[in-house]
């Protein structure tokens, strides 16, 4: 959900300097006991993990790249020196299937393992249809049900929560579905509707030069203000990533005209850290009487394009 | 809203895990293996069974603590053998879950490694022991994070139906009702109860015979609630009679004018204690 979160970043990147940790100690392990020329390889792949803690730190927008890499370190580790550990071989063959189930998303890491397991085997040396052979098939099956499982869900969260991701205002899908039915339900009981369109400039700008919280800050502010100037059964949806639709039931042009004036001042005196006074234009959409559901959604998407080209 | 996301290929996954297992159960000479593997097979199949896109079955609780358990079980009857299912702990970290059951899973892993101690000797046993806690790192980063339960409470229960929990109710009573009041509409509460296998059916007939802009809520399991409105007092007998008309007939109705309405709880246990109707009778209070 947060991919780019500075909270998700810190704990991969603790997750993978505790990587390179693993594979410092397994080369100080090798000196120890006097296998020279193993330690080279972990010691090697201890700085790339500690390279790919820094890049999930460093560059935000690509996450994968890191993970990548630590996949690439665990991969070459595990196939140099599976041939070395012989018994043992059959515990640590099984971190192969798990790595990429960690490291990749959903569909990547089935065809990796399923393109990988011959040669896993291989080198374990299990004859297929072993016992050894058939449990590593077995845990390559399983370990994906979990990323399916947060799959479903997440799916299901975005088909079944009207509200938007980042402020408190109704998704665009919820939006329209709820604006569908207001527009019945005035219909119904010969009520007039209202609605304020609402842009922020600003929001496109703040995200490039300023990140994430610049962003969300601007957005917090707007969201409370309109709530602040509305009432309880009107409500606010993000049409586009920028704009914004207050909607308002059983309202006339004038009342309308109120709200949209009572924003404008609550907003103006707003001055944000980065971005600084709070720049917005508004336009008015009312429906007109006799008026049909697509016509008034033309009229409301025209408005919305004018004042975001404006 | 509907979403294109379709259950299937988890399904085959879940499948293909369930067959994979019960091969190795149906090789084990021991019979607790067997029994174990046998569960962890029952367990995936039902699972896949089960699984459907909606809210309808909030993850049950022993039901998610089973693979962990299951698991440890394994480990600990034939370490010899499955030492390799040790990495499945971080899967089983990664899965949605409560804070309470991945603390207990985290506690199994302990134990599951320590299990796996004699076997691997001090030295291996560290190391499997650090590579366990890297992956587990990487797990917890990696898992998703969101509050589950406090997100249900404001979901549709299934994908493109109006059907709301009972907590979503209680913040749309007050809401809708200083609504009506103020637009001159009249709003009114239906509580309806149904014997339990018949409730998503119900609730389905119901969101289909409900204006786009009404909304129904599934208060427990026998009960659905919706709030209806109507113009006046005539359109609303219309809607109760078409209504009483087309529900199923084992069922409790009740009526409510929204404006005598305060709150939900006394007038629910008032439902509750109230003798079944008979299928035509229906009720209405006028205060």
């Amino acid at each position: 959900m947060d991919e780019n979160a500075p909270n998700t970043a810190g704990r991969f990147a603790l997750a993978y300097v505790t990587g390179a940790l693993l594979l410092a100690s397994y080369a100080a392990w090798h000196y120890l006991m006097g296998h020279y020329a193993r330690i080279l390889l972990p010691a090697l792949l201890g700085l790339l993990m500690l390279v790919a803690a820094v890049l999930r730190l460093a560059v935000v927008n690509h996450p994968r790249l890191p993970a990548y890499l630590a996949l690439i370190a665990g991969y070459l580790l595990l196939a140099l020196e599976l041939p070395w550990l012989e018994e043992s071989a059959t515990l640590w063959v099984g971190l192969a299937p798990v790595l990429s189930a960690l490291l990749l998303p959903l569909m990547p890491a089935l065809t990796l393992n399923v393109a990988l397991a011959p040669a896993w085997l291989l080198l374990c040396g299990a004859p297929p249809f072993s016992d050894l052979s058939l449990a590593y098939l077995a845990s390559m099956a399983l370990v994906p049900l979990a990323l399916w499982e947060q799959r479903r869900q997440r799916a299901l969260m975005l088909a079944t929560d009207p509200r938007d991701r980042d402020c408190q205002a109704l998704s665009s899908d919820g939006l329209h579905a709820h604006l569908d039915s207001e527009f019945q339900r005035t219909e119904l009981l010969h009520q007039s509707l209202a609605i304020v369109v609402i842009h922020l400039p600003q929001v496109e700008m703040a995200n490039e030069q300023f990140g994430s919280r610049a962003r969300q800050a601007l957005l917090d502010t707007l969201c409370r203000e309109v709530r602040r100037c509305s009432r309880r059964h009107d409500f606010l949806g993000r049409q586009t990533l920028s704009t914004f639709w207050l909607v308002l039931p059983d309202t006339s042009e004038s009342g309308a005209q109120l709200v949209q004036q009572r924003i404008l001042q609550a907003l103006e005196p707003v001055v944000l850290v980065d971005t600084g006074p709070l720049r917005s234009r508004m336009g008015l959409c009312q429906r007109l009487p006799g008026e049909d559901w697509q016509r008034f959604r033309r009229r409301l998407q025209d408005l919305t394009q004018r004042l975001e080209t404006q | 809203m509907q979403s294109k996301y379709k259950v299937g290929l988890m399904r085959l996954n879940l499948l293909a895990g369930a067959l994979l297992l019960a091969l190795i159960a149906s090789r084990q000479p021991q019979l607790a293996d067997a029994l174990l593997l046998w569960l962890g097979v029952l367990w995936l199949t039902l699972t896949a069974a089960l699984l459907e896109f909606s809210h309808r079955r909030p993850g049950m609780l022993p039901w998610q603590l089973l693979p962990g358990l299951l698991l440890t079980g394994v480990l600990w009857t034939a370490p010899e053998r499955f030492a390799l299912w040790l990495w499945l702990w971080p899967a089983v970290l990664l899965m949605p879950q409560p804070t309470w059951t991945l603390a207990v899973n985290l506690c199994l892993a302990g134990v599951s490694w320590w299990t796996l101690y004699p076997l691997l000797g001090p030295f291996q046993a560290v190391f499997a022991g650090l590579a366990l806690g890297v992956l587990t790192a990487i797990a917890m980063a990696r898992r998703h994070q969101t509050q589950q339960p406090v997100v249900r409470q404001r979901v549709r229960l299934v994908p493109g139906l109006p059907l709301w929990s009972a907590h979503q109710l209680t913040e749309d009573l007050p809401r809708e009702r200083a609504r009506c009041q103020r637009e001159g509409v009249h709003g009114e509460l239906l509580l309806l109860e149904v014997p339990r296998h018949q409730l998503w059916a119900t609730a389905r007939m119901l969101c289909h015979q409900l204006y786009d802009f009404e909304s129904c809520y599934r208060l427990d399991s026998r009960t659905l609630a919706a709030l209806l409105l109507s113009r006046d007092d005539d359109q609303a007998s219309q809607r109760r009679a078409a209504l009483m008309d087309t529900l199923p007939t084992p069922r409790k109705t009740r009526f409510m004018s929204l404006a005598t309405t305060d709150d939900l709880e006394t007038p629910l246990a008032d439902f509750q204690r109230q003798p079944v109707t008979p299928a035509v009778g229906r009720e209405f209070e006028h205060g």
